[in-house]
C-alpha cells in the first residue's frame, strides 16, 4: 500500500531536482545511443581508411562527432545527476527533519534515534538518487543489450559466447560474496576486541595518565593486532582468488570472440573494421552486469523512499490557537489515561495543582511518574481525559504560548545551541542574557560555567560536563523558560546533596511564584513540597503532605527501593 | 596532504624494499597483455586471418590468451603483495590512534573509538586502492609504449602526447577536486551529527518549543551539504574531460593519421593492433587512475589527517625523584581558560611528609582540579605545586598515585590488576593487601589471583577496592584518593582509609563523606570563594559551610524540615 505513496514521494523529490533531471535524461539517452553506434562507425572508418575508399573523411568526421558527443554527454550527465540528486536529497532531508521536529517526542516511539539518522542521511540520499539510478540503468542497458544484438548481427555465435561468459562472471561473484561475509566476521571480531580494550582503557584515562603507564596500556590494547592482521590477510587472499577469476573471464571472452571473428575474416565474411567493432561490443556487452547492479540500486531507492514515507506518515500533534488567560498556572488533570504499546502507564488520574504550589510526584519505577510529567506539559497527549492550564485544555493552546508557559527539566537533558549561554536560552525565542544568568544562578550552574574556558560563550562540545553539571544546565534552561509551570522529571538525581539542597532552596525561594511539579526519588525533595502525589501502577495511591504519608511503611519503602545506595544510607533511620 | 601524515605513508611504502621489488616484478607480468595485445592482434590479422592462414591467426590469439592467464596469476600475487603493504599500514594507524589517545590522557566513549576505527578502515582501503591504480597505470603505460614502439614506432607520437596532456589536465584538476571532496565529506558528517543531536533530543526540543530554531540550524547544514554536493558534481564533470583528452584523443589522432601510416607501409592489422593498445589497455588504466586517485586520494588525505590529529598533545611526564613526600602549594592559581574564572586562586598550603589531609566542598568547586594539580595532570598557571621540593609536573609518575572516582580495572588476571603499579610484588604482599581491603572473598570467588577477570562482572565497589589495593602496593609515597571510595559502604571506606593512613607516606583524601574529614589530621574546606584549612574542630567553628555539611551529613532519619531551608552557602 505504501509503494504508491513512496513512488509519489520520489516523483515530488524528482520535481525538486528541477530542469537538471531533463538534462540528465537527454544526455544519458543520447550518450547511450552514441556509445552503441561508436564501435560500428569506428570499424567502418578503419575499413574506409585501410581501403583508401572515397568516403573516408566523412567516416572519420562521423567518428569524431560521436566521440565528442559521448564525452559531452558523459560530462553533462555527471553534472546533471550530481546536481539533481543533491537537490532532491536536499528537499527530502528538509522534509524529514521538519516533519520529525513537528511530530516531536512522539516520533521516538516509532523510530529510534539511529533510525532517524539513517532516514535523513543514507535513505534521503538513496531516494534522491532514484532518477539517476533509473536513467543510468537505462543508459547502461541500451548499449550493453544493444551490443549483444550488434554482435548477434555480426555473428550469432559471438553473442552466444558472450552471454555464456557473463553468466560465468555472475556465478563467480556470487561465490565471492558468500565467502567474504564468513571471513569478515573474524576480522570485525578482532577489530571489536581492540576497540573494547581501548574503550576500557580510556575509561581509566585519569589513572593511566597519573601512573604514566600509557605505553604499557597501548601494548595491552594492541595485543590482538596479529589476529587482526591474520584475518585481514585471509580476506585479501579470498579477494585475490575471486577477483582474478572474474578479471580473467572478460579478456578470455574477448579473445574467444576475436578468434571466431578472425576465422570469419579468413573466410572473407568479415572486414578488419568489423573485427574491431566486434571486440569493442564485447567490452560494452560485458557492462550488462553493472546495468543489473543499477536495477538493484533502483530497488534500494524505492525501499528507501518507502522508509521515508513511513516516517512522514506519522501525524504531528495539532496545536490550537487559544491564548492563555492571565492566571497563576493552575494545573488540572481530569480522568487522564495514558497507554503505550498496549501497556497502561496512567489510569484515570485526577489531580489539581493549585497555582504557585509545589507538588512532588513519587513512586517506584514504572509507577507512571514520567508519564504524568509528560502529559502535564503536553509532551504526550493522554489517550483519555483532559489536562488544563489555567482553565484552557492544553491541546487548544498555541504552540509557542504553551512552551513559554511550561518549562521542563529532565534527568538527562539534551542541550541545543552553539554555546552554553545559548543552550540555556534555548526556546521559542531566545531568553535575555540576564534572565539566563539568573536562571543559571538558581540552578547552581553559574559558578561552574564562569570557570569554563570561555564562560557562557564556551561551545557546548568543548565543555566536558559531568552528569550533575549537565542536569544543572538543563534546570537553568527550564527556569529561564517557564512562565507558569515548571516540571522537573527526576532532574536533580545526579546532583550532590549540597547542590541539590541549594537548587531546592531556589525552587521554594526565587521560583516560588511558579507552579512546580517535581518527580523525585529523594525524601528531602518530597519533604519540601506542599503536597505529595504517590503513584503506584499508574494510579494515585495516596496524596497529601509528606509528614502524614511518612507514617505509611509502604510510602517509606518507595524511597528505599528507588534511591541510590549512598542516598539511602543517609536516609535510613 | 599535511606534512605530518607524509612520514606515515612513506614508512608504509619503504618498510620492506624487497617487497616493492617483487611488486614491480609481478606488476610487469600483470602488464603482459598490455604489451602483447597489440602485437598479437596485428600479427593474427596480418599473418593469419587476412593472409588466409587461420592457424597462424589462432596461434597468435592463443599467445594473447596465455598473456592474460599470466596476468591473472600475476594479479593475484600483486594483490597479496599490496596486502603486505596495506596491512602493516593499518597496524601503524591503529598504533597511532591507540597510543595517541592514551597519551593525551582524555577519556572517550565507545562512539569516539568506533569513529576512529572507521577512519582507520577507510584509510586502509583508500591506501590500497591508490597503490593499485597508480601502479597499474604506470606499468600499463610503460608496456603500451614498449609495445607500440616495437610494433610501429611511427604511432608513438600520435598516442603519447595526448595521454600526457590528459594526465596533466587531471593532475591539475586534482587539488580543486580534493577540496570539493573534502568539503563534501565534512558537510556530510556535520549533517549526520546535527540530525543525530536532534533525534536524541527530540523531547527537549518539543519541551522547549525550539522546533523552528533547530529546523533553521539543521536547514543551514543541509543546504550547505547540498551546495557541497553540487560543487563536487561540477568538478567531477570537468574531470571526465581529462579522460576524454587522454583516452579518446589518441584514437582520433590514430585514425586521422592512418592514411599517413599506410603510406609508410603499415598494414590494416597494425592499425588494429595500435587501436587495441589504446582502447584495450591504456584508456581503462587511465580511467582507473582518474577514478581511483580522485576519490581514494582525497579520502586517504582526510582520514590520515584526522587519525594523526585526533589525539591531541600527549601529557608530558616528569623524571625527577622527589625527596620525601612533603606537599607544598605556594600561591597556586588555575583556570581552564584565559576568559574563565579561576577555579583555584592563590592557594597556599603545606602537608608534611606522612601527613593526612581531607578536602571537603560541594561538587564542581575545584576539588578534582586540586587533585589534578597535585598529581601533575594539570599545571598551575601561577605559583608552585611542590612534592618533596620538586614541581609536581616534573615528578616521576611512580612517586605518587592518584585514584579517581572511576576505578580502573582492566581485562586481565587479578594479579595483573593488583601489581599494575608494582610488577613483581611477592604473593605474601598481595595476600596482605587483599586482606587489608576486604578482597579475600573476591579473590576466592575468582579461584585465586591468576584467573582472568571481566571488569563488567565486578561491582563498582569491588573495582574501587581493587584500585585501592593496587595503589596500596605501589611504591608511591604520595597518594591522592579523589572520591576513590564513593561506592564503598562507610565501614569499608573507613578500613581503606585506615590502611592508607598506616602506610608510610602522605595521604590526600578528596572526601565523599564527611567521615573522611573526621579521620584526617587536617581538613581543607573549599566553598568557592575562599579556602580554609585546619583541624576538624577548628573548621566547625571557622567555616559555616563545613559546620553545615557536618550537620547535614550526620543528619539521620531526615524528617521534613530537618534540612535548613536557607543553608548559609555562597551562591554557586
Amino acid at each position: 500500500m505504501t509503494t504508491r505513496a513512496a513512488d509519489l514521494l520520489i516523483l515530488k523529490a524528482v520535481r525538486h531536482g528541477g530542469p537538471w533531471l531533463a538534462a540528465l535524461a537527454v544526455t544519458a539517452l543520447l550518450g547511450a545511443a552514441a556509445e552503441l553506434l561508436l564501435p560500428l562507425t569506428l570499424g567502418r572508418t578503419v575499413d574506409a581508411l585501410v581501403a583508401a575508399g572515397p568516403g573516408r573523411e566523412r567516416w572519420l568526421a562521423a567518428t569524431a562527432a560521436l566521440v565528442a558527443l559521448v564525452v559531452a554527454c558523459d560530462a553533462l550527465g555527471v553534472l546533471a545527476s550530481g546536481v539533481s540528486g543533491a537537490r532532491a536529497a536536499l528537499w527530502l532531508r528538509g522534509r524529514v527533519i521538519t516533519h520529525t521536529l513537528s511530530v516531536g517526542t512522539t516520533m521516538t516511539r516509532h523510530f529510534t534515534p539511529g533510525e532517524l539518522v539513517t532516514r535523513a542521511g543514507v535513505n534521503a540520499e538513496e531516494a534522491g538518487r532514484t532518477p539517476e539510478a533509473v536513467v543510468t540503468a537505462a543508459a547502461l542497458i541500451v548499449p550493453s543489450a544493444g551490443s549483444v544484438a550488434a554482435l548477434a548481427l555480426i555473428d550469432p555465435w559471438l553473442a552466444v559466447t558472450l552471454v555464456a561468459g557473463l553468466l560465468l562472471i555472475v556465478a563467480v561473484l556470487r561465490a565471492f560474496m558468500r565467502s567474504t561475509t564468513a571471513a569478515s566476521g573474524g576480522y570485525q571480531e578482532a577489530q571489536g576486541n581492540i576497540a573494547a580494550r581501548l574503550v576500557g582503557a580510556l575509561a581509566g584515562a585519569r589513572t593511566i595518565t597519573a601512573a604514566g603507564t600509557e605505553d604499557q596500556e597501548a601494548r595491552r590494547v594492541l595485543a590482538p593486532l596479529p589476529v587482526l592482521r591474520a584475518h585481514g590477510l585471509a580476506l585479501w587472499r579470498l579477494q585475490a582468488r575471486a577477483g582474478v577469476q572474474a578479471a580473467v573471464v572478460v579478456p578470455l571472452l574477448e579473445t574467444a570472440v576475436l578468434a571466431v571473428g578472425g576465422l570469419r575474416l579468413s573466410a572473407g565474411d568479415l572486414t578488419v573494421g568489423e573485427l574491431l567493432a566486434a571486440a569493442r561490443y564485447v567490452v560494452l556487452g560485458a557492462g550488462l552486469g553493472s546495468a543489473i547492479g543499477y536495477a538493484g540500486r533502483l530497488a534500494r531507492a524505492r525501499s528507501a523512499a518507502r522508509r521515508l514515507d513511513r516516517l512522514l506518515a506519522v501525524p504531528p500533534p495539532s496545536y490550537g490557537s487559544r491564548p492563555l488567560p492571565p492566571g497563576p498556572g493552575r494545573l488540572e488533570l481530569k480522568g487522564v489515561s495514558v497507554r503505550a504499546d498496549g501497556a497502561r502507564l496512567l489510569s484515570d488520574v485526577d489531580l489539581v495543582v493549585p497555582g504557585g504550589s509545589c507538588v512532588a510526584v513519587v513512586g517506584c519505577s514504572g509507577s507512571g511518574k514520567s508519564s504524568l510529567a509528560a502529559v502535564a506539559g503536553r509532551l504526550l497527549d493522554p489517550e483519555r481525559g483532559t489536562v488544563t492550564l489555567d482553565g484552557v485544555p492544553l491541546h487548544e493552546v498555541a504552540r509557542e504560548q504553551l512552551r513559554r508557559a511550561v518549562g521542563y527539566a529532565f534527568e538527562r537533558p539534551a542541550l541545543f545551541g552553539e554555546t552554553l549561554g545559548e543552550s540555556i536560552a534555548f526556546g521559542p525565542s531566545e531568553s535575555q542574557m540576564d534572565r539566563v544568568r539568573d536562571a543559571a544562578r538558581a540552578a547552581c550552574a553559574d559558578a561552574f560555567i564562569r570557570r569554563l574556558p570561555l564562560g557562557y560563550a564556551t561551545p557546548v562540545g568543548d565543555a566536558p560536563m559531568s552528569g550533575g553539571e549537565t542536569q544543572r544546565v538543563g534546570l537553568a534552561r527550564a527556569f529561564a523558560q517557564a512562565e507558569r509551570l515548571l516540571i522537573l522529571d527526576d532532574a536533580m538525581s545526579s546532583l550532590d546533596t549540597v547542590t541539590e539542597r541549594q537548587v531546592s532552596g531556589a525552587l521554594t525561594g526565587s521560583l516560588a511564584d511558579r507552579t512546580r511539579l517535581v518527580v523525585a526519588h529523594r525524601v528531602a525533595t518530597a519533604a519540601r513540597a506542599d503536597q505529595v502525589v504517590w503513584l503506584e501502577g499508574g494510579r494515585i495511591r495516596a496524596r497529601g503532605p509528606h509528614d502524614l504519608l511518612w507514617d505509611d511503611p509502604g510510602y517509606r519503602a518507595v524511597f528505599q527501593s528507588a534511591s541510590a545506595p549512598e542516598a539511602s544510607s543517609q536516609v535510613a533511620p | 596532504m599535511r606534512a605530518a601524515v607524509l612520514p606515515v605513508v612513506r614508512r608504509a611504502l619503504t618498510r620492506e624494499p624487497r617487497r616493492l621489488l617483487r611488486l614491480a616484478g609481478w606488476s610487469l607480468a600483470e602488464a603482459a597483455p598490455a604489451f602483447a595485445g597489440g602485437h598479437a592482434v596485428a600479427r593474427a590479422v596480418d599473418d593469419g586471418f587476412a593472409a588466409g592462414r587461420p592457424g597462424t591467426g589462432l596461434a597468435w590469439l592463443a599467445v594473447l590468451a596465455a598473456a592474460w592467464l599470466v596476468a591473472a596469476v600475476a594479479a593475484r600475487q600483486v594483490l597479496l603483495l599490496v596486502a603486505g603493504i596495506v596491512e602493516p599500514f593499518r597496524d601503524e594507524l591503529l598504533e597511532i590512534v591507540v597510543t595517541g589517545t592514551l597519551r593525551a590522557g582524555r577519556g572517550g566513549g565507545t562512539a569516539a573509538v568506533a569513529r576512529m576505527n572507521h577512519q582507520v578502515e577507510l584509510a586502509r582501503d583508500a591506501f590500497g586502492a591508490i597503490i593499485t591504480v597508480v601502479r597499474s597505470f604506470t606499468f600499463t603505460l610503460v608496456s603500451v609504449a614498449l609495445g607500440i614502439s616495437t610494433l610501429a614506432p611511427a604511432v608513438l607520437p600520435l598516442v603519447l602526447p595526448p595521454v600526457a596532456a590528459g594526465l596533466a589536465l587531471f593532475l591539475a584538476s586534482l587539488p580543486a577536486l580534493a577540496r570539493r571532496q573534502r568539503d563534501f565529506i565534512v558537510a556530510d558528517e556535520r549533517t549526520a551529527a546535527t540530525v543525530a543531536a536532534i533525534a536524541s533530543g527530540l523531547r527537549d526540543v518539543t519541551a522547549c518549543g525550539g522546533e523552528a530554531r533547530v529546523a533553521a540550524a539543521a536547514g543551514r547544514e543541509v543546504t550547505f551539504q547540498a551546495r557541497a554536493a553540487r560543487a563536487l558534481a561540477r568538478v567531477t564533470a570537468t574531470r571526465t574531460l581529462a579522460l576524454a583528452v587522454g583516452g579518446w584523443l589518441p584514437v582520433l589522432l590514430l585514425l586521422a593519421g592512418t592514411p599517413w601510416l599506410l603510406e609508410r607501409g603499415l598494414t590494416g592489422g597494425v592499425v588494429l593492433g595500435a587501436l587495441t593498445y589504446v582502447m584495450q589497455s591504456l584508456t581503462p588504466a587511465l580511467g582507473g587512475l582518474v577514478q581511483g586517485l580522485g576519490v581514494s586520494g582525497v579520502r586517504l588525505a582526510v582520514t590520515l589527517e584526522r587519525i594523526v590529529d585526533a589525539a591531541g598533545p600527549p601529557v608530558p611526564h616528569g623524571t625527577r625523584a622527589p625527596e620525601g613526600a612533603r606537599l607544598e602549594l605556594r600561591g597556586v592559581g588555575f583556570a581552564y581558560g584565559p576568559a574563565a574564572q579561576p577555579v583555584i586562586d592563590r592557594l597556599g598550603l603545606v602537608v608534611p611528609d606522612g601527613g593526612h589531609l581531607a578536602v571537603v566542598g560541594p561538587s564542581g568547586i575545584g576539588k578534582s582540579t586540586l587533585a589534578g594539580l597535585v598529581a601533575g595532570l594539570l599545571r598551575p598557571a601561577e605559583g608552585k605545586v611542590l612534592i618533596g621540593g620538586v614541581p609536581a609536573a616534573e615528578v616521576l609518575p611512580a612517586a605518587r598515585a592518584l585514584i579517581p572516582q572511576e576505578a580502573y580495572v582492566f581485562h586481565g588476571t587479578l594479579a595483573d590488576n593488583l601489581t599494575y603499579l608494582a610488577p613483581g610484588t611477592p604473593v605474601e604482599a598481595l595476600d596482605e593487601a587483599v586482606a587489608a581491603f576486604g578482597l579475600t572473598e573476591l579473590a576466592q570467588r575468582f579461584d585465586g589471583y591468576d584467573t582472568q577477570i571481566d571488569p563488567a562482572e565486578l561491582s563498582v565497589g569491588e573495582r574501587q577496592l581493587i584500585a585501592l589495593a593496587r595503589t596500596y602496593l605501589s611504591p608511591a609515597r604520595l597518594v591522592i584518593l579523589d572520591e576513590a571510595t564513593c561506592h564503598l559502604d562507610p565501614a569499608a571506606e573507613a578500613r581503606a582509609e585506615a590502611a592508607f593512613a598506616a602506610r608510610p607516606g602522605t595521604l590526600i583524601v578528596i572526601a565523599h563523606r564527611i567521615s573522611s574529614a573526621l579521620r584526617a589530621q587536617r581538613v581543607l574546606v573549599m566553598d568557592g570563594t575562599r579556602v580554609l584549612m585546619g583541624r576538624h574542630e577548628e573548621m566547625v567553628a571557622a567555616s559555616p559551610l563545613y559546620a553545615d555539611l557536618v550537620g547535614h551529613w550526620e543528619g539521620r532519619g531526615l524528617p521534613a524540615g530537618a534540612v535548613a531551608e536557607n543553608a548559609d552557602l555562597p551562591a554557586g
